[in-house]
């Protein structure tokens, strides 16, 4: 069941929202330097933490999928790139609209963090369209996963190549050498970097869970009432899990 | 004091520039999750749907079942029985 502990992972992942939004807003100290603006932080850099870890959690899915053959490991790893887009998308906005707010402009092109977090943006938003122009379903799992794994192992290289390279506008957040964050904001930044994790694998359940629903009740249509009640699939992005394997 | 009257002289989020900002940038996580969430409700009430046709089906089948009875009748069927026994 992929929808087992669901329930108690909304209730959580609703209190450690709740509880980040308090704190931002009514403990968090303001920022010497930047003032209020600098509670953007507490949203964008966790976001951005969880979009690129989730990458290499993809891209360990896909290495099982690949060592076990299970589709289901396509099917996580699929799911979890899916939505660490969308978290992607949301990093690069806040991301934006903090850039705005400090530096006056939108986006600096020169700047290597804000740039390399793009590329790495683009280059995940190929995968879905790899995933359409190969119709067969076994081939198209294969080559997803090779794609997964070759684009993780990029993402934690970027990261380090990023930090080693002469920033000129973009801060080192936990450069310890600067000073690094103090308590009250790294305690606030903490809880909030669990509540967008606890949410990014909320949602990855929900859509797992919707998905395979989906795939039961269309199984059991076929048994009721024959193949002919059930639409075909056509070419999808989609992995297609076969029911039978669904636990 | 009032605490509506303490909040609006004193806000939690200031009403200026910086203010405006902060909250932008938390309003576009919540959108995206409401956003998913409205996605997630269509496709639930899909399967709402696929699920009410099936049980439609079931009942209807059930109801057929009901009013034209098996055409092998219970003489024949206890025949068949004792044959099997002996």
């Amino acid at each position: 069941m992929y929808g087992k502990g669901l329930r108690a992972l909304t209730f959580a992942t609703l209190i450690a929202l709740s509880a980040t939004f308090a704190l931002v807003v009514f403990w968090a100290p303001n920022d010497a330097d930047q003032g209020f603006i600098q509670k953007i932080f507490y949203v964008h850099v966790p976001v951005a933490i969880v979009t690129l870890v989730a990458y290499v959690v993809a891209g360990v899915f896909a290495i099982k999928h690949l060592r076990s053959d299970d589709r289901r490991w396509d099917l996580r790893s699929y799911v979890v790139i899916h939505i660490a887009l969308i978290f992607n998308v949301v990093g690069l906005a806040t991301g934006a609209i903090w850039a705005k707010a400090s530096w006056g402009h939108w986006w600096v092109w020169d700047e290597p963090t804000l740039v390399s977090f793009l590329i790495v943006f683009l280059l995940y938003a190929t995968y879905q369209p790899l995933r359409f122009s190969i119709e067969d379903p076994e081939k198209q799992a294969r080559y997803a996963s090779v794609f997964a794994i070759i684009a993780g192992a990029f993402v934690p290289l970027n990261f380090m190549a990023v930090r080693m390279a002469t920033s000129l506008v973009h801060p080192r957040t936990f450069a310890t050498a600067e000073g690094g964050l103090p308590g009250e904001m790294m305690f606030v930044f903490l809880v909030s970097l669990v509540a967008n994790a606890l949410l990014f694998w909320l949602i990855v359940k929900y859509e797992i869970t919707q998905k395979n629903v989906t795939w039961q009740l269309r199984a059991l249509r076929r048994r009721l009432l024959g193949d002919d009640a059930v639409a075909p699939i056509g070419r999808s992005a989609a992995p297609t899990i076969a029911p039978e394997r669904a636990p | 004091m009032n605490p509506l009257a303490l909040l609006a002289a004193a806000p939690a989020v200031p009403y200026d520039k910086a203010g405006r900002y902060v909250a932008a940038a938390f309003i576009v996580l919540f959108a995206c999750v409401l956003i998913y969430v409205a996605i997630m409700a269509t496709k639930l009430q899909r399967l709402e749907r696929d699920l009410t046709d099936l049980n439609a089906e079931l009942d209807r089948r059930e109801a057929s079942r009901v009013e034209a009875p098996d055409p092998v009748g219970p003489a024949v069927g206890a025949a068949t029985t004792q044959e099997t026994a002996s």
